[in-house]
């Protein structure tokens, strides 16, 4: 027997002093009550019957004190809260990973997978024994411990009405190389998983986990496997007409029965199309959906049963998309004249082009473009010009000469041609160049940081970069002197170029992936931005080298503004918003079907046990009741005058 | 400052409650029904004032009693002379005079009495007070005494119904004080009333010293005890619990006392012990004996109780 609190000796202190000031007050004499009566010598043989029993009312006058004394003598040892050795000893340290990701949002048990783990916990926290010590963590995209190692069941069970269902799939390994590093040390150390079991592989980039000694046991919730998700989702204007948009995405019957489903595309709210379809189990039905309009801003995808009511899952009937913002570029075109220039021009309505001649520019623009003014355009093409000095804003140098050219042009290539082509750069995406016969080029010398898209053997012809805080994109070509400009390249090229001056590109991503760290780009010279999630509820997120960085867990539109510090003066009404969707979009998420087993380091995970409500082991609490049940007893006799 | 006070259960201040309705010692509708009420005693005194009683004084009256010899001296009017006729003997007619009759009343006024509110004195003293109405009312004669360990107060004998205001005034000043001690009060009692008659002893008989004593004084000395026993059940059953300090409010004993129902149930055997050897004591000596028990309603006990005691006829 071990005393995890108070010391004997500090217990018998106790005992002894609080001992004596229980006899001395039953020493003491109480002052009592009294009371008038008429004729004393009535009362004289019933108190003669009394006093013949004198002896047995002293005995149980001692019984009395007696029981207080063991009541204090419980209280007492209950301080000490003694332990049995053994149970002292081979206490258990147990790291409860809770499955938070999105399959155990899954209703096929009431009222879902994740409300059923929490009370499969309870039930495991009601059951510690007096020495074990409990951590819970939630496990999703990342693990969340919620709160310290602790044996107080209060604390755990407060821990547990933090875990809340997220829109991520799961790390399970990082999940349990947090459990093991937690318990690393420890005696009796075990992780329980709470799951369903579709946790992946239990390997990262470090390679697989290795438990060691620690025992590991599984929970299984859930029984259904009933679903029909949505696993693709994406949309994307086209480049050559931004007013209208192809859909892609692709549905998944993870169960075993066919399904009936309903397919509602909506954009902005508004009905864009509906289909009934049939997957049969198992099925990956991807659907395309091309040169929609309609759609300014945001696209929903939805499916329901056709027998209405809903499948197992809801969390993966319905996806989000977001079309890229359209706005008007003004360009300024500094040409002599070109028509393959300007056709190619014409071709985006969304373009607001002006031409100038060379002289117009230097007499009009070119002083401008040195002041403010010169910010009124996103785009200037100098087509067989260069300017002096380069103008405030991004600028496409077609066949640039001269020293303000913003790479210098070296000697003429001989065979000039894209024997080179950096085909992951924006400006070139959807371009086919290879075969563009150039007459006549020049070979361009690019600075440090420029980037060489494209390149004839003997040199670069066409250099992308950044001067002065402006993009710039150099053709060491007269495009009048090739047939680039009658391929579609040309328009294409054009348009890339000038979408990729203004961020507004082709790599646009109509939705982010929930459980990933998000960077999101954000205008302007900010610390910190506000988010709004999909709940309507407003977080403050760091920016980091201009992007703000978060970790998605919901599905949803997102909606980000940069937050100005206390004390900047900047109008935070006039900065753009950037708005974006997220999705989850994971068949193994959407595969919902629980696992009977779970195998990590090549070893199953055993079945639970050693948790049974109701045994404890502190002595302490049967210590407590035996006193309260003493009191009882002593309180029912008092009054009953049994003890007096 | 004695205990007592410092509780707040002074004698004098907890009995003076006692006199709260001795204004309305009667109504008008009771007084009327005692009219028709008269006394009745068992034994027959003599009397110094002809009223509606027999005495053994043989004399003028009209209702015969007896005989005996003629004695030189006596009236010849007397002489019955059919019994001469027959036994040649001369034999005197003697005849019963009808004479008033003393009435005492005796108010045990101690302290006892004044306990629980005063109920049981006020009762004795609605007795006492109806009683006195109706022995006026058949021109008997009335007085009454107030007792503790002595004689406290004394209304002197009084005769006619017109002094029954009187009597209520007498009553209505009683207080309820000091010990019980009836052998010496009534010793006093008798010493001073050497007229004998009926003595109704209104009393609970709550005496140290015995109550049999007191009484005997009564029979010792001929009168006619008769014995109203006043009775408050809740006495009985008093409601105590737990360790209590008990003290008798007429000698200021004190006794220590854990009161548990078994405790309670036994004092109730007690004191109904006590009441019962008090009704024992009056059969076995010819004595009249009531119970009143304060719980009965007063109307209740004169017109019914005491009818069927033989007290009223």
């Amino acid at each position: 027997m071990l005393f995890a609190g108070l010391p004997f000796a500090q217990l018998a202190t106790i005992f002894g002093i609080a001992g004596a000031a229980v006899v001395a007050l039953y020493i003491l004499k109480l002052r009592r009550r009294t009371v008038a009566i008429p004729f004393s010598p009535l009362w004289q043989k019933v108190l003669r019957d009394k006093e013949a029993t004198s002896l047995f009312s002293k005995l149980k006058r001692l019984l009395s004190l007696l029981l207080q004394l063991v009541l204090l003598a419980l209280l007492v040892f209950a301080l000490g809260d003694p332990r049995a050795q053994v149970a002292f000893v081979k206490g258990r340290n147990v790291v409860v990973l809770l499955d938070a990701s999105t399959s155990m949002q899954a209703v096929d048990v009431s009222p879902n997978r994740l409300g059923v783990a929490k009370d499969e916990v309870k039930t495991m926290i009601r059951g510690l024994g007096g020495s074990d010590r409990m951590l819970l963590a939630q496990m999703d995209a990342v693990v969340t411990p919620l709160g310290p190692m602790s044996g107080d069941t209060a604390e755990l069970e407060r821990d547990l009405t933090l875990v809340a269902a997220t829109d991520t799939r799961a790390d399970f390994a990082r999940a349990l190389r947090f459990a093991t590093d937690s318990l690393r040390g420890l005696d009796g150390a075990e992780i329980v998983v709470v799951s369903d079991g579709h946790l992946g592989d239990a390997a990262d980039s470090f390679g697989a986990v290795h438990l060691g000694d620690v025992k590991l046991s599984y929970v299984k919730v859930g029984k259904g496997k009933n679903n029909v998700g949505i696993t693709q989702f994406s949309v994307r204007r086209y480049p050559l007409d931004k007013s209208r948009y192809e859909v892609m995405l692709e549905l998944t019957n993870t169960g075993d029965v066919d399904s009936d489903v309903e397919l509602e595309l909506t954009g902005d709210g508004q009905p864009v199309d509906v289909t009934k379809l049939r997957l049969r189990a198992g099925e990956r039905l991807p659907r395309f959906y091309p040169n929609l309009n309609g759609a300014s801003r945001t696209l929903e995808a939805k499916i329901s049963l056709t027998s209405g009511g809903h499948d197992d899952l809801p969390a993966d009937d319905h996806a989000y998309a977001l079309l890229p913002e359209r706005h008007r570029a003004k360009v300024l075109v500094v040409t002599a004249g070109n028509m393959y220039l300007d056709a190619a021009l014409l071709l985006d309505e969304y373009l607001d082009v002006t031409d100038v001649t060379p002289t117009e520019y230097v007499s009009t623009y070119a002083a401008a473009a040195n002041t403010n003014a010169g910010k009124h355009f996103d785009a200037v093409i100098f087509d067989g010009v260069t300017p002096a000095s380069p103008p405030r804003s991004d600028a496409i140098y077609l066949d640039p000469r001269g020293p303000g050219s913003p790479v210098k042009v070296l000697n003429e290539l001989k065979q000039p041609g894209f024997d080179k082509i950096d085909r992951k750069h924006p400006i070139v995406r959807f371009t086919a160049l290879d075969d563009v016969n150039i007459a006549r080029g020049h070979k361009l010398a690019p600075e440090p940081g420029d980037k060489v898209v494209g390149a004839s053997e003997e040199g670069p012809i066409l250099v992308a970069g950044t001067r002065d805080g402006h993009k710039f994109v150099a053709m060491g070509f007269d495009t009048r002197e090739s047939d680039l400009t009658l391929r579609v390249a040309w328009p294409v090229f054009l348009l890339n170029t000038i979408n990729w001056f203004s961020d507004d590109d082709a790599t646009y991503l109509s939705s982010f992936r929930t459980g990933d760290v998000w960077r999101i780009p954000v205008a302007g010279d900010f610390d910190e931005a506000s988010l709004k999630l999909p709940s309507g509820i407003f977080t403050d997120v760091p920016v980091h080298e201009g992007r703000a960085v978060f970790l998605g867990q919901h599905a949803g539109f997102y909606e980000l503004s940069a937050k100005a510090h206390r004390g900047d003066a900047r109008d935070m009404s006039t900065t753009p918003k950037t708005a974006f969707a997220a999705n989850l979009l994971d068949t193994d998420e959407s595969t919902i079907a629980p696992s009977d087993t779970l195998v990590v380091d090549g070893k199953p995970a055993g079945a639970l046990e050693g948790f049974h409500v109701g045994v404890r082991r502190e002595i302490w609490i049967y210590l407590l009741i035996a006193a309260v049940l003493l009191t009882a007893v002593e309180w029912a006799t008092y009054h009953r005058r049994v003890t007096v | 400052m004695g205990l007592l006070e410092s509780l707040g259960l002074t004698r004098g201040k907890s009995l003076r409650a006692s006199t709260e309705k001795d204004d309305e010692l009667f109504g008008d509708d009771f007084q009327r029904k005692l009219d028709y009420l008269a006394l009745v005693s068992k034994r027959v005194f003599a009397g110094r004032m002809r009223a509606e009683r027999r005495t053994k004084k043989s004399g003028s009256g009209v209702e015969f009693a007896d005989h005996r010899d003629y004695q030189p001296g006596d009236d010849f009017r007397y002489l019955d002379w059919n019994v001469y006729q027959r036994f040649e003997r001369l034999l005197l007619r003697l005849y019963e005079e009808e004479e008033d009759l003393a009435i005492y009343l005796i108010v045990d006024a101690s302290a006892s009495m004044g306990f629980h509110g005063g109920q049981k004195l006020r009762y004795a003293k609605r007795l006492a007070a109806a009683l006195a109405y109706v022995g006026l009312a058949n021109l008997d004669r009335v007085s009454i005494v107030a007792t503790n360990d002595r004689v406290m107060e004394r209304m002197p004998t009084t005769r006619g119904k017109a002094r029954i205001f009187k009597v209520f005034r007498f009553l209505g000043e009683l207080e309820p004080s000091g010990t019980t001690n009836l052998e010496d009060a009534l010793k006093t009692f008798v010493a001073q009333n050497k007229r004998r008659g009926l003595a109704v002893l209104l009393s609970d008989l709550y005496d140290p010293e015995g109550f049999e004593r007191g009484i005997n004084v009564l029979r010792y000395n001929k009168f006619e005890p008769f014995v109203v026993h006043i009775v408050d059940p809740t006495e009985g059953k008093p409601k105590l619990q737990g360790d209590v300090l008990l003290y008798d409010c007429e000698t200021g004993d004190e006794r220590e006392v854990t009161v548990t129902p078994k405790v309670l149930e036994k004092f109730a055997a007690a004191h109904r012990e006590y009441t019962e050897s008090v009704a024992r004591f009056c059969a076995t000596r010819q004595v009249s004996h009531i119970e009143a028990d304060v719980s009965v309603p007063f109307d209740e006990l004169i017109l019914r109780v005491f009818r069927r005691g033989g007290f009223l006829r």
